[in-house]
């Protein structure tokens, strides 16, 4: 998801062509919002916690969601080896309608002609975590939001300036709480965490670059993803 | 002039810098917390930038993440609209700090202005009628109940910072008085981070008037004649007109030139307001200042024609005045119509949700300055304010029609709103009549005036 540049579009349709478009949109938003806040807040809270307990598995019930995290295969007792649990109202097509909210992006750049920060509905950058499924285990299954799942992304804490830190190297196996960088305030140094136990990929903003708050910086895969491979990041997750 | 500007607030205020900004060719950034990412501001801005989360402390209240958002954008100056950090001295002087300049008075001046108790002192100094109150803050209850005592029941607790009615509370006995002082500390304490009091006489039956100035870095300055916003519900203004009915031209004229001389002589700069209490005989006495823009500055534009934020930028700039007392004239008369997020037959508790239909009033001499579009979610974190609708006329009568008009127009659906109880006020005899007093709504309640209206209807 981080992949396809979220870049907000501007509708090319004028304002009327927007407004029905928002209108549209809104009746989705709702649900969208509650997937971002999921995947985005959520699922690297639990993935941290879960991570820091002796549990098989943690299951969190907001309003008409659920979310269910299950440890990795073989490292917890009695622990299944299937990933049939999603949020109850996973709607996998959700994606293609590119209706989602837009991920924390790069401070929005000045607009030329007819560019720039529209209105109308961002281009589809939360795809893929409609059916998010909280799906940790390392069964993976090869489906392609299981690999978006497989990564989290560290965001920034703040607006300023970015200052990746040694443990931002690719490849750094790291730990939930590990300083990987700072976002540079007016002087003072915010350490850039990150949310969860893995190995360090790519760091998606240059050093010395501007951020916003919530940016993503530094995206961290998961231990015990396929991406991650080996039984290391597996155990390392525990 | 400056170059760009960061915008430093949410909402309908933002989107009115924001339309400042590009009347003076000036370009805008808005900063937004995640919970206004898509805002209309934030859509609209030449750049946007988030700085926080949706709670408020850390992002429109936070002093760093606001100057840091200003300079990775390469502003330099910032507008910091009303509420949040609008009249925060230590924050000018940050912004300041930075080579920034910050829209509104510079950090001196807001710092002389801070003490509403002290601003009394000081333009009570300079000629102006003010309202009895105590000897600077209260220590203790002791020197309260003393205060209270030689002020004389009933007494109004007020929070030395803040504004917006928060943590006030009329008192009628020294009973009273001792557990409404712990309240409005605790309240003061939390809504501002400081929790100094002070005591001022309450008035029964009291109208709220208040003068707009605007005074030059090289002490010009004029006035922008008088609003009325007598119309309240719990200390909070839901309907602002201009001029206002309590008082003759001529008392208007004489409050409003000894409101300006009193602050150019004061030294204050930049725009900004003069709040004063008049009593049943006419008597007017002044409270406290504002010195920022407020949420009810379209009522004098309609009156003058002069774009008060444009106004307040350039001060900023410093640029002169430009203008002198015989250049501003105030035509006709203009009404302001909060449309607030709230229920008023529910004690005005305040709602949000997703905007499913939106309507704005049109016609001649109908404003409305809003953020709202349909599909727009209005965030449960911030003030209730949806808009504010604005009428003008040449005469009171005329604007209470083209109002009656306009609000019958309007149409905001999937959030409650509080339009009914504008369109109960224009049909009340005693604001038809212009003797409204801000205990209006309170006395008998939201519900009741409603029902009131009602029943008549």
């Amino acid at each position: 998801m981080p992949d396809a540049g979220p870049q907000r579009q501007r509708a090319t349709g004028g304002a009327s062509q927007d407004a029905a478009a928002r209108s549209a949109a809104a009746a989705r938003q709702a649900d969208h919002e509650s997937i971002d806040r999921l995947t985005e807040e959520l699922l690297p809270a639990l993935i941290a916690k879960l991570g820091t307990t002796h549990l098989g598995e943690l299951e969190v019930r907001e309003g008409d969601w659920h979310i269910r995290l299950r440890r990795p295969y073989g490292t917890a007792p009695g622990e299944g080896r299937r990933s049939t649990d999603k949020p109850s109202r996973s709607q996998p097509g959700h994606e293609g309608h590119g209706h989602g909210r837009a991920a924390p992006e790069g401070y929005r750049g000045g607009r030329g002609a007819g560019a720039g920060a529209g209105p109308g509905g961002p281009s589809g950058t939360t795809a893929g975590t409609g059916a998010a499924s909280a799906s940790t285990n390392g069964t993976g299954g090869g489906e392609e939001r299981t690999l978006d799942k497989s990564r989290v992304i560290a965001t920034s804490p703040a607006v300023g300036i970015f200052q990746p830190g040694a443990r931002a190297a690719s490849g750094t196996r790291v730990r939930a709480g590990d300083s990987l960088g700072a976002v540079n305030v007016l002087g003072v140094p915010q350490d850039v965490l990150a949310p969860v136990d893995g190995i360090v990929g790519a760091t998606l903003v240059e050093s010395g670059v501007a951020v916003e708050y919530g940016q993503e910086l530094i995206r961290i895969e998961l231990a015990g993803s396929g991406s991650a491979a080996g039984s290391g990041p597996a155990a390392e997750a525990r | 002039m400056f170059r760009r500007i960061l915008i430093a607030n949410r909402g309908e205020i933002a989107l009115r810098i924001l339309r400042a900004c590009r009347t003076l060719g000036v370009e805008a950034v808005v900063a937004y917390s995640e919970a206004d990412r898509d805002s209309l501001p934030a859509q609209l801005a030449d750049e946007a930038i988030c700085i926080g989360p949706a709670d408020a402390r850390r992002s429109y209240l936070s002093a760093p993440a606001v100057i840091s958002a200003a300079l990775v954008t390469g502003c330099d100056a910032v507008h910091p609209g009303y509420g949040f950090l609008s009249e925060d001295e230590t924050f000018a002087e940050v912004v300041r700090a930075h080579d920034l300049t910050f829209i509104g008075p510079p950090p001196d001046v807001l710092d002389r202005f801070a003490s509403k108790e002290g601003t009394r002192r000081l333009l009570g100094g300079f000629g102006l009628p003010t309202i009895p109150g105590s000897d600077g803050m209260l220590r203790d209850d002791e020197h309260a109940l003393a205060e209270a005592e030689r002020i004389g029941y009933p007494v109004l607790i007020k929070p030395s910072a803040g504004g917006g009615g928060k943590g006030m509370r009329m008192v009628r006995t020294s009973r009273e008085l001792e557990s409404a002082i712990k309240i409005c500390r605790s309240e003061a304490k939390s809504a501002f981070g400081d929790d100094s009091l002070y005591l001022e006489k309450w008035l029964d039956d009291n109208r709220h008037v208040e003068v707009q100035v605007a005074v030059d870095r090289y002490g010009a300055g004029v006035h922008l004649g008088e609003r009325d916003c007598s119309v309240q519900r719990r200390h909070q203004k839901i309907l602002e007109e201009s001029p206002t009915p309590a008082l003759s031209a001529e008392a208007r004229a004489t409050l409003a030139e000894t409101a300006v001389r009193a602050v150019v002589s004061a030294g204050y700069e930049n725009i900004g307001t003069l709040e004063f209490l008049v009593d049943g005989d006419g008597n007017a006495f002044f409270i406290e200042i504002n010195c920022r823009i407020q949420v009810e500055h379209p009522v004098t534009e309609m009156l003058t024609g002069i774009d008060l934020v444009a106004l307040q930028i350039g001060i900023a700039a410093g640029e002169p005045l430009g203008l002198r007392q015989s250049d501003v004239k105030l035509t006709g008369h203009a009404i302001e119509f909060r449309i607030n997020a709230e229920d008023p037959a529910h004690d005005f508790r305040p709602g949000a949700g997703v905007i499913e239909r939106y309507h704005a009033p049109g016609g001649p001499w109908v404003r409305m300055d809003s953020h709202l579009y349909p599909g727009y979610e209005v965030p449960p974190y911030y003030d209730s304010l949806l808009g504010k609708l604005i009428v003008w006329g040449p005469n009171r009568e005329t604007a209470i029609a083209r109002g009656r008009a306009a609000l019958e127009e309007l149409l905001i659906d999937g959030v409650i709103t509080n339009i009914d109880i504008h369109r109960a006020l224009l049909e009340n005899d005693t604001f038809l009549e212009g003797r409204m007093t801000t205990n209006l709504l309170d006395r008998v309640g939201g519900a009741a005036f409603l029902a009131a209206a009602g029943a008549r209807g």
